[in-house]
């Protein structure tokens, strides 16, 4: 029986526009930080390699874990890698939306509580102490934080972002500086984690909210690089798609078949098991679990990431460390 | 990381079906206790979901559909859609039945016409046969996307697969079709 193929959901886009911007720490959420999924304002945002921001638990949910394949709720682009939650969307979000931000993360929390596993927690490791402060202020006052283009600076060109796009490891870049990290294959600057699959599009939310809050430096960023493209059309394009396939070395994921020397080997998946470090999943082949963790949830390691001796913390807050040793290795399902 | 499936909240919903068994097809050798833990959605976030979707739709005040939930149980609705302009089906109003498990908006809703309809997608107990209800949801989509979706696909069946092979075959006499649709209509109560 086959069916009737989708008709493209009405977007909502007209009520982002109609709607007014002005979040000024009331319930309200900004249309533009809404999440498609809860429908509440993103938390703990992750970005797909598409582009399309959603909140960490919804972007995980939303992934099959029992087919290789995952889409993009919005667009359908499939994907593998659960990607790692975007630190400078978070900071950002934290700084325009105090009250309700923090609203989030309490709920959240509870939820988390109550089900025992936990998504990775933030407030040490990446929140100093002032911004802190700055959203417990807030939260008294009910004013926002002023976002300063030191918010919202590129990984590699330290200017104001331009046509971000952000990495599977949450890092943001330009997108013209994520063509300069390729050397074979995609690598993060900061944390040097593979980026999987072709280059990640334009994060539209985020260039969307640079544009209105710096108009006169987007316009500035978005004249010089103009002039640089201009000048660079002369040394040949360069696009996303002929770079696609050789971004990555798991771009042979191809329908369950791995495609080494020819040779045709079919794995299947590990259902419902992702990998902590490059966030595959479900993932093929070799798996890794440590036996030291004590968290139901459990830390494991594709193939790949056990070879190269990942040092990445869990994603659902494992107290993973690396004098974790002992590993119980499945074998290809 | 193992995700967990989550078999106490839905035990929690009255009235659902029990979603497809997906537990069974678990090949033993992941090794994992997976009805242990319940994954991190639980009734309270889909009510929260649900409750936005309801207030948008009433903001939304999109022509030809509407939907409440029915009576106290948010998880069951019902919908309402008028058929198109120049359609079969203009100026017809269908009653539809839209049942949510405790896994929405990662699952889609159960979505059952309740109004008798005459059409090749829609079997007689209601049945819709659209890929976005099925293998092809999003969670993303929301009870309004649904309700535009079975709007259009009134005037736009599939007639290569029906599940009514009589409405597929009358379709291209328009005339005689909408004749049929017009019979077999009974109007809500």
């Amino acid at each position: 029986m086959e069916e009737k193929t989708a008709k493209e959901p009405p977007t909502k886009v007209e009520d982002q526009t109609l709607d007014s911007m002005d979040d000024t720490g009331d319930d309200e959420i900004d249309k533009a930080f809404q999440c498609f999924i809860c429908l509440d304002l993103f938390y703990k945002p992750v970005v797909l390699a598409c582009g399309h921001v959603s909140c960490f638990w919804c972007a995980h949910m939303s992934m099959s874990g029992w087919v290789q394949h995952s889409h993009c709720p919005i667009c359908r682009q499939t994907y593998n890698h659960f990607p790692s939650i975007c630190e400078l969307l978070h900071l950002l979000l934290l700084k325009t939306h105090p009250v309700v931000y923090k609203r989030r993360e309490k709920q959240v929390l509870e939820e988390e509580k109550k089900n025992e596993c936990f998504s990775p927690q933030l407030v040490d490791g990446l929140m100093t102490k002032t911004e802190h402060g700055l959203a417990e202020n807030a939260l008294e006052n009910g004013t926002s934080e002023q976002i300063s283009i030191t918010d919202v600076l590129c990984t590699a060109c330290k200017k104001m972002l331009f046509r971000p796009a952000v990495l599977n490891c949450g890092h943001v870049y330009c997108e013209d500086c994520v063509h300069t990290l390729v050397n074979g294959v995609l690598r993060c600057q900061v944390c040097q984690s593979c980026h999987p699959g072709g280059f990640p599009k334009v994060c539209l939310v985020l260039d969307n909210f640079l544009e209105e809050h710096f108009p006169e430096e987007y316009a500035q960023r978005k004249d010089a690089v103009q002039l640089r493209q201009q000048h660079a059309r002369h040394a040949g394009p360069s696009t996303c798609e002929s770079q696609n396939e050789k971004g990555s070395t798991k771009s042979a994921r191809k329908d369950g078949l791995l495609r080494t020397n020819g040779i045709v080997t079919e794995f299947a998946a590990h259902i419902g098991v992702g990998c902590d470090s490059c966030g595959v999943f479900p993932m093929m082949g070799k798996r890794y679990k440590c036996k030291d963790c004590m968290e139901s949830i459990g830390f494991d390691l594709c193939g790949d990431c056990y070879e190269s001796r990942s040092k990445l913390p869990g994603r659902f807050n494992q107290q993973h460390t690396p004098d974790h040793r002992s590993w119980h290795e499945h074998g290809e399902d | 990381m193992t995700r967990r499936e989550n078999q106490e909240t839905q035990d929690n919903i009255p009235t659902q079906p029990s979603p497809p068994p997906m537990q069974a097809t678990l090949p033993s050798s992941t090794g994992k206790k997976t009805l242990v833990t319940p994954k991190p959605v639980d009734a309270q976030s889909v009510l929260k979901r649900l409750q936005s979707e309801l207030m948008a739709l009433m903001m939304s005040g999109d022509p030809g559909i509407s939907a409440f939930p029915d009576g106290d149980n948010i998880f069951c609705w019902k919908g309402t859609i008028s058929g198109s302009k120049d359609t079969a089906y203009e100026e017809l109003e269908y009653k539809l039945s839209l049942s949510f498990t405790a896994d929405y908006p990662f699952k889609p809703p159960k979505v059952k016409f309740v109004t008798m309809c005459f059409h090749p997608n829609v079997d007689v107990y209601g049945n819709i046969c659209l890929d976005i209800l099925q293998d092809k949801w999003s969670s993303a989509y929301d009870v309004r996307t649904i309700l535009l979706s079975i709007q259009s696909l009134l005037g736009e069946p599939n007639n290569d697969s029906p599940l009514n092979t009589q409405a597929a075959a009358l379709w291209n006499n328009q005339e005689e079709y909408k004749k049929m649709v017009e019979k077999l209509y009974k109007p809500p109560a």
